[in-house]
């Protein structure tokens, strides 16, 4: 069971690097963190190392890319950027996501109606 | 993105990652760092706290690093195969650490490795490796078959016979340097051509062309690769042959040949004798069963056609050439190799051994490790890579120990087997040798390595760490295991050296035969009687009668004869009739052995006259036709009566020219084995060289060399120079062979089971040398380990003499065991080495006495050495022991 649950957070937390990567363009492992932090607010809590992992993932998927660069108070750090590839993953995973959050909605809103 | 897709890439970056992982350990922890940092620095100045409280506020919002880093690693490279990495490097240094137990048990492997690679290397070369021809599996030998066995000969008349039936044929008659094959043999052995052509079915028949093909050896040796040579015409045996075709290199013949010439074989040939070896190639559709009921067909077909050319219960059949070629060393080569595999057994547990012993000092070690954290599968793994490591190590010295030594052996001791090449030249290193020795080298790593790595894991950690220290002893257990090797030692030890004692009685046995005849200074040699003066036996006579003359006219020589063959090595046997009795006679076989000799052989060879005469110069072919026969057949055939002036029927049912006209028996000469010592003797019968028909003398002539023996008064090889050279020029120059003294002749009948002998007596003695090493090890172990013990029991006043007692006793109960076990497993075994002994019962119980005996005594001296020592322990300072 813990292993399932992890893996659809996995899944969302890739999700959520591809289309941070997208908006913001090439970031920093802190800077994905921050702005994640920022949309999410308190709803998701998160231990900031496993973007990290996420990271390695998605580039090993090649769906991202990384390189050394300069960071805003100079000094040296790691730019993810997004990947064609991996802009195609994205716009797949957001259809999926969608239409999954669809049905599980109407699934959910099925289940309340009868309940009540 | 296809799953299966998507997990490659993960694998490429796997791979990408283990080649690059130091620099992106690296990487990776910086990054960690600058993050910490960050979200730190954002601590302090948001919420303005302290430093310290900064950096634990980070560390706590990022998560466990230390997991993080593991969980990279395991998806970035092969953690798996990074710590196999770090086995072998920690292995490497570990053995390093400890050359003494390294050197130990690297050198018992590559002995134990390298004699199996060895007998591994035979076994491929001659039982494995496919013979040299074009899809060898298809090809059948055609034999005569009777219901006790089969005979590889076979008379023209059935050739033809069985040419026709469907089989392709070719065959091949016993000769030396010339083959004369049938235009069939070419197409059955696939044999390639380079230059000309070869003779066709036309050519083969009666009365064709003489044409000759000829081997590339000789092409490129004889006549320096001409490519005009075809067309050429040369002389063989004084007849005019064309060449007309020059095989390919690669070409091997069996019997090796140069030259190869029609057979030509007469449909109309009414010549009964066996003399020629037929094969076939079975077409692809057809299967081994098929070509055998095929040829029961043809047999039956033949016996219709001919039924006075066949006897009662003869048959025909289809036997995988290979067979023919091996089948004579086979048991022993498998015997061999079963003996190896039993040293290879005990010398892996000496090395479990060995390593038991050490794990107990290295129990610290291991234990600190696995508190550490380390897997018990982790440290099994570890302890395991350092078996492969030696047994490796070892396989690779014993790649080449076995190999050098078997070269050296066979260099030293020289045997005929079949397929080896001249002095094993043919046993080569190839894939399946190189294969074989590493599946042996990693099966004997598990072998002895497991044992003592798990046996090393399944220890009480906190036990051990609370021990104190180096002199942590093993455990019960352990004892138990290392006690119930050096009994398997034992048990392997004791069947290795039944076999070899049994070997051992059967070569004292063969040496101790009377093989009838007397082979001390006398020198043999061969000659090829070709020429067409030799198609009739007056040429040989005549060549015989000089030879004689100048032969023994030098000094120092004391008899000379000349024959169809040498005591030992065999010759023809021919049917035959005793005169005045029907074929009802009861004991009449029909076929027996017969030897064409001249006056003096029985002189030469010291062969005894029992009754009457033997032959004279004036037995010649103007005098009554006689005969000798040897005891053997004079009991078979007359019983208590007495055969001299009864007369023989040779060659009674041959072709026309091989009829002999009714020969009086003039005496009974003693005894001769003839076919090998360890066969007894044959009937045989012995006709005057002079006598012989011509039609046999002109076959004979055509197929083998004949001999010449000549019994010297001084060392047979000083007066090989004279000798070789009056009996060229009394032949007219014909070429000597082959020039041996008797006894070699006698040594070479007997080489093949000597060197088995030879190799199965090292082999035990290997064993014999490990178990005792096995049985030391042991008790010098348990001896150092009951120091203590034995010093309290001598300070309470156990004398010397009792501890001693105590101790050898303990590795003699193990030894008993072993024997005992043995025993039980020899007499199971030895059964398979019926065909190898002679004159010894495979369960003789003085052997299996002498045996158990030897290794008690040997385990009971390899004990007495810790025992002495137990008993010169001196209390107080083995009180003080630690």
């Amino acid at each position: 069971m813990d292993v399932k649950k992890s893996e659809v957070l996995q899944g969302t937390l890739d999700l959520m690097i591809l289309k941070t990567l997208e908006a913001l363009g090439p970031l920093h492992g802190f800077g994905i963190a921050r702005r994640i932090e920022q949309v999410s607010r308190d709803v998701l809590q998160l231990n900031e190392g496993t973007v990290y992992t996420s990271l390695l993932r998605l580039q090993q998927q090649g769906w991202i890319t990384a390189e050394w660069g300069t960071s805003e108070n100079n000094r040296k750090a790691k730019f993810y950027s997004i990947t064609k590839r991996g802009q195609k993953q994205l716009e797949l995973e957001t259809k999926n996501w969608e239409r999954i959050s669809g049905v599980i909605g109407r699934v959910l809103r099925l289940e309340a109606e009868r309940e009540s | 993105m296809s799953r299966r897709e998507s997990r490659l890439r993960a694998f490429a970056a796997k791979v990408r990652g283990f080649l690059r992982r130091h620099r992106q350990d690296w990487e990776f922890d910086h990054e960690i760092q600058e993050h910490l940092q960050l979200l730190a620095e954002r601590f302090v100045v948001a919420q303005g706290m302290s430093r310290e409280d900064a950096a634990a506020a980070a560390r706590r919002q990022f998560g466990n690093t230390t997991l993080l880093k593991e969980d990279r690693r395991e998806m970035q490279t092969f953690l798996r195969l990074a710590a196999l990495w770090q086995d072998w490097r920690y292995a490497l240094r570990v053995l390093w650490r400890s050359p003494g137990f390294s050197a130990t048990a690297i050198v018992t492997l590559a002995l134990a490795i390298g004699a199996n690679t060895a007998i591994f290397s035979v076994v491929n070369a001659v039982l494995l490796q496919p013979l040299p021809y074009p899809q060898p599996d298809r090809l059948v030998a055609l034999m005569r078959s009777y219901p006790e066995r089969n005979y590889w000969s076979i008379s023209v008349p059935k050739f033809v016979v069985y040419r026709e039936h469907n089989l392709t044929g070719g065959d091949r008659p016993k000769q030396v340097k010339e083959i004369h094959a049938s235009a069939g043999y070419f197409d059955v052995f696939g044999a390639p051509i380079t230059l000309g052509r070869l003779y066709t079915d036309e050519e083969d028949r009666p009365g064709g062309p003489h044409v000759a093909v000829i081997s590339n050896g000789l092409w490129r040796g004889r006549f320096g690769a001409d490519p005009t040579l075809v067309g050429r015409t040369v002389r063989l045996s004084g007849d005019p042959y064309q060449i007309i075709g020059v095989l390919g290199p690669g070409f091997k013949s069996d019997p090796p040949a140069d030259i190869w010439l029609p057979l030509q074989a007469d449909p109309d040939s009414t010549d009964q004798g066996q003399y020629l070896r037929a094969a076939a190639r079975m077409r692809p559709e057809v299967t081994l069963g098929q070509a055998q009921a095929a040829m029961k067909l043809a047999s039956e077909e033949f016996r219709r056609k001919f039924p006075d050319w066949m006897d009662s219960h003869e048959s025909a059949t289809a036997v995988p050439l290979r067979d023919t070629v091996v089948s004579g060393v086979r048991p022993a080569l498998l015997i061999l190799l079963g003996a190896v595999g039993f040293v290879l057994l005990i010398a892996c547990a000496n090395v479990a051994n060995l390593l038991l012993a050490r794990a107990t000092l290295r129990r610290r070690e291991l234990a600190i490790r696995a508190s550490m954290g380390a897997g018990r599968w982790r440290i099994v793994s570890q302890l395991l890579t350092e078996s492969l490591l030696l047994s490796l190590t070892g396989g690779a010295l014993g790649l080449f120990i076995g190999f050098v030594g078997l070269h050296a052996l066979l260099a030293i001791e020289p045997v005929s087997l079949p397929r080896i090449g001249e002095h094993g030249a043919e046993l080569t290193l190839d894939s399946r040798v190189l294969l074989y020795t590493l599946l042996v080298s990693l099966f004997t790593a598990i072998l002895f390595g497991l044992i003592p790595a798990i046996s090393a894991t399944r220890e009480d950690l906190n036990a051990t760490l609370r021990e104190s220290g180096a002199r942590s002893g093993g455990g019960f257990r352990q004892n138990k295991t290392r006690s119930l090797l050096v009994v398997t030692q034992m048990a392997m030890a004791l069947i290795l050296l039944v076999g070899a004692a049994l070997m051992i009685r059967t070569f004292e046995a063969l040496r101790s035969v009377r093989p009838g005849f007397d082979g001390h200074n006398v020198l043999t040699m061969e000659m090829a009687l070709s020429g067409s003066r030799f198609e009739k036996t007056a040429g040989v006579a005549q060549t015989l009668r000089e030879v004689e003359q100048r032969v023994g006219a030098v000094p120092g020589v004391e008899a000379v004869a000349g024959a169809c063959c040498l005591p030992l090595t065999g010759g023809p046997d021919l049917p035959f009739a005793i005169v005045g009795r029907g074929p009802a006679f009861s004991s009449y076989s029909g076929d027996e052995q017969w030897r064409n000799v001249s006056a003096q052989y029985f002189q030469v060879f010291h062969i005894p006259v029992l009754r009457g005469r033997v032959f004279t110069p004036r037995d010649d072919a103007g005098s009554a036709p006689v005969a000798l026969i040897n005891e053997a057949m004079a009991k078979q055939f007359w019983q208590n009566e007495d055969p001299i002036g009864a007369q023989l029927l040779i060659g009674h049912g041959l072709a026309p020219e091989f009829e002999d006209a009714p020969r009086q028996i003039v005496g009974v000469v003693g005894d001769i084995r003839d076919y090998g010592l360890n066969n007894e003797p044959a009937p045989i019968m012995y006709v005057p060289e002079a006598q012989v028909p011509d039609g046999i003398s002109a076959l004979d002539n055509r197929l083998v060399p004949f001999v010449w023996a000549v019994r010297t008064k001084v060392a047979p090889f000083s007066l090989i120079a004279e000798i070789q050279q009056e009996v060229r020029a009394a032949s007219g120059g014909l070429a000597v062979a082959h020039v041996r003294s008797m006894e070699q002749v006698v040594g070479e009948s007997t080489a093949r089971g000597d060197f088995n002998t030879m190799l199965i007596a090292i082999f035990a003695a290997v064993a014999l040398l490990l178990a005792a090493i096995g049985v030391y090890g042991l008790m010098a172990y348990a001896v150092q380990q009951r120091t203590q013990e034995i010093g309290i029991r001598m300070a309470l006043g156990a004398n010397p003499e009792k501890v001693r007692k105590m101790v050898v006793w303990q590795g003699m109960r193990l030894a008993v065991i072993g024997v005992a076990i043995g025993v039980v497993a020899a007499l199971g075994l030895t059964r398979f080495m019926a065909g190898l002994v002679y004159h010894v019962k495979t369960w003789d119980p003085s052997v299996f006495a002498a045996v158990a005996v030897l290794l008690s005594a040997v385990a009971s001296l390899a004990a007495y050495i810790p025992a002495r020592r137990a008993s010169q322990v001196d209390p107080v300072v083995a009180l003080r022991y630690q």
